[in-house]
């Protein structure tokens, strides 16, 4: 429901009603898929423990955590939102490049792995977050820092 | 009347056998180097298989750490709905009457819009 704003010749047929004056308000993160596609394993990096409460307060309050779980989603939406924006003050023709590349690219992310790597770094360079794909079996190179990528249209 | 004999000498063998040269390499060098090409293929897969199973997983997890926040930020529309609508209710009718017998969060099947001009 929140995602796509529906539209109409007549009237807009949302509800702008704002929230009330007792719930605190909160930027929310505003950008589109690819960006956020681009930057989730450092928003993971650096907001799991967030993420991780927010979804264990859903989980305990089964079936009211819609409206219980305020607190915490507004949490997660500013570390989001900290970590976008770190990402856009430091590396942002690195982010801009790699996220239009998924755009371009169907938003497969071994079609763009030269410019994640170039992401990577310098992410690791000023923010110290480092993509990590969890459960990946070990002695092998994670997937993201192959040098050929199997099913890239041009390989690096 | 003469009889119909055979020539003096007997016929000349019957050709039964076809003269056809046995071209390309012996079968079983042929069944070997289909074995071999065999194998690189499955290996090929073998290696396709993997390489996707992680670049799934990569996905997955991807989508993993974004799945809070859409869902914090999706609550939060619906939470603000929720309460607009209420208030509306209560405006209206004077009362919040609960059409669920549970105090569960239901989302909205319909979605009320407050009356405005058309623009």
């Amino acid at each position: 429901m929140a995602g796509r704003q529906p539209r109409f010749n007549q009237t807009t047929l949302v509800d702008t009603t704002p929230l009330p004056a007792d719930i605190p308000p909160v930027a929310e993160i505003g950008s589109s898929s690819a960006p956020l596609l681009s930057a989730s394993f450092f928003i993971g990096a650096r907001c799991k423990p967030y993420n991780d409460d927010f979804m264990q307060c859903k989980t305990e309050s089964a079936g009211k955590g819609e409206v219980d779980c305020l607190k915490e989603g507004r949490r997660v939406t500013r570390c989001a939102t900290s970590v976008i924006e770190d990402v856009n003050k430091h590396c942002l023709a690195e982010f801009r490049k790699h996220w239009q590349c998924l755009d371009n690219n169907n938003q497969q992310l071994w079609q763009c792995r030269p410019e994640e790597w170039k992401l990577n770094k310098c992410v690791f360079e000023n923010l110290k977050l480092e993509k990590v794909i969890p459960d990946a079996p070990k002695g092998e190179t994670p997937v993201h820092l192959r040098t050929r990528q199997i099913y890239a249209h041009n390989g690096p | 009347m003469p009889q119909d004999l055979p020539p003096v000498g007997g016929y000349e063998p019957v050709q039964y056998k076809r003269n056809l040269p046995a071209r390309g390499f012996r079968p079983s060098v042929m069944l070997l180097g289909v074995a071999g090409i065999m194998t690189f293929g499955f290996y090929k897969i073998g290696k396709g298989i993997r390489e996707q199973n992680e670049l799934a997983r990569e996905k997955m997890w991807s989508r993993i750490h974004l799945i809070p926040l859409l869902t914090a930020e999706e609550d939060r529309d619906l939470v603000r709905r929720h309460l607009a609508d209420q208030k509306r209710e209560e405006e209206l009718l004077g009362s919040r009457t609960s059409p669920y017998h549970s105090d569960r969060f239901v989302r909205p099947t319909y979605a009320v819009t407050p009356s405005q001009k058309s623009t």
